[in-house]
């Protein structure tokens, strides 16, 4: 399938093309929201968490963003007191050679007067947006993020095995597999390190999975409870597996710490910068794919879980009673697998064959849906 | 034929129930090259593991190719494989500092 992107001034080549709005900070995330109602064909919004206080962390997180390969411009909406200067994130993304603007609501003179300058800069950016040259793109360009979320007994043996398989076949052509939940990785350190391309590689892994561990040791919290054991897992690394399973077969390539594109192609795994959701939970891991350059996120789900984020997502569903509940909402109809009528890398080829027409426009049903949590 | 269990790695020593399975019933799982019939000498509910060939105590048991614990004693090919009869070195002998109940 041939996929046309949209070429970007500092090389990446995106499958959406949007122009982003974004709030420094909560104080005018009221003004960003009204902008983004009255032009929400083409544009996306999320911003900065918090108040007048700056930190690195979601800093960097609305700046990646920002610079995503789907935002062809960018209007940054600020209050004008608050330590995330809408200036400063605008000339930070500006760096990236796509068109930014910024709107301050204190020098504006206010909401009303936010609203109309700002409606002005985004019909600009609008048809900006429209005529940017298009390239052709191959499946080595796309990076692709694995999440789980409401998971069940059919997430370790069908869902999550079946996007592993997308892993390899990505990766065999070239492109970028990432995922992240480093806490449901315990008990996985010694095989990550294995897969690992260098001992520094292999070492960051190690110490990303003992600080999730001693995390839940210090909590007194595991990804693990008793309706496990009735489910039929017999230890946490078992659990473990199960969710390891996404990751396919490939060498590890590096650990992302920060935001920001992979420093190359194959398999990463992402553990994110501290403090830096607007969210928490499963649309907060899809974002730091985005703000990881991640063009598709992969979500595979047992309960049903209907989110979203900032780019499309593919839900993939192997319970067949949360199927037949919860079709509107699924990419992929997984059960065959559990119903033992079709192999995981039969499925597994399917769910490549979704992403690339995904890539070449198709919309997910969480676009259809509007699911857009950021 | 669909197939009642799935088994994830061809090198794995138990085969899960893709449906819930009763005792003395024969239950096949094939993989690439690899397949196995066993006839169950226990219920095995979807989820569950059962063994596909006799494991001696002691013995890593392996699922998606890895080893998911140690069997605690020996387990006929056909057997329920759970917490009774199988527990990880690294969290399932530690499990009271780790807050686990089971």
């Amino acid at each position: 399938m041939d996929i046309l992107g949209y070429l970007r001034p500092d090389g990446q080549i995106g499958i959406r093309n949007k122009v982003s709005i974004i709030y420094t900070t909560d104080c005018s995330r009221y003004v960003a929201e009204k902008l983004y109602r009255l032009f929400p064909a083409g544009t996306q919004i999320f911003g900065y968490p918090g108040g007048c206080a700056l930190r690195e962390g979601p800093l960097h997180k609305i700046t990646a963003l920002g610079n995503h390969s789907s935002s062809a411009a960018v209007l940054v909406v600020g209050l004008g007191c608050e330590g995330t200067d809408a200036y400063m994130v605008a000339e930070e993304i500006a760096q990236s050679g796509r068109p930014v603007e910024a709107i301050k609501v204190n020098e504006a003179g206010g909401d009303l007067k936010t609203i109309e300058e700002g409606s002005r800069i985004l019909v600009k950016l609008l048809q900006h947006a429209s005529t940017v040259e298009r390239a052709e793109m191959a499946p080595a360009d796309l990076i692709v993020g694995t999440e789980c979320g409401g998971s069940d007994a059919t997430s370790g043996l069908a869902s999550n095995p079946i996007t592993g398989v997308v892993a390899d076949l990505l990766i065999e052509a070239g492109g970028t597999y990432m995922h992240s939940e480093t806490s449901e990785l315990l008990g996985c350190a010694d095989i990550l390190a294995e897969r690992a391309v260098n001992e520094q590689v292999a070492q960051d892994i190690r110490n990303a999975i003992k600080e999730a561990e001693e995390r839940s040791f210090a909590h007194g919290r595991f990804s693990w409870g008793y309706g496990n054991i009735l489910g039929g897992l017999t230890s946490i690394e078992e659990k473990s597996y199960g969710c390891l399973a996404k990751s396919g077969t490939k060498p590890l390539q590096g650990v992302l710490k920060t935001y920001g594109l992979p420093p190359g192609k194959g398999y990463y795994i992402q553990v994110g910068e501290p403090m830096s959701g607007t969210f928490s939970g499963d649309p907060e891991g899809i974002n730091q794919f985005a703000a990881c350059g991640a063009h598709i996120g992969l979500f595979t789900t047992g309960c049903g879980s209907t989110t979203g984020g900032l780019i499309p997502v593919l839900k993939i569903i192997a319970n067949p009673k949360r199927m037949q509940l919860i079709a509107d909402n699924a990419d992929l109809d997984a059960t065959p697998v559990i119903r033992g009528e079709k192999t995981i890398r039969e499925m597994g080829e399917e769910l490549y064959a979704e992403v690339l027409a995904v890539a070449a426009g198709k919309l997910t049903k969480s676009e259809i849906h509007g699911h857009f949590e950021a | 034929v669909p197939q009642k269990a799935i088994l994830l790695n061809a090198i794995d020593d138990v085969a899960t129930a893709l449906t819930d399975l009763k005792a003395g019933e024969p239950v096949s799982v094939s993989l690439d090259e690899v397949s196995s019939e066993v006839i169950l000498r226990e219920d095995i509910q979807f989820g569950h593991k059962y063994a596909l060939h006799d494991i001696t105590k002691g013995e890593d048991i392996l699922k998606y190719g890895l080893p998911i614990g140690q069997a605690l004693a020996d387990i006929q090919a056909g057997e329920w494989v759970h917490v009774h009869n199988c527990r990880s070195e690294h969290f399932g002998f530690h499990r009271e500092q780790y807050g686990l109940k089971a």
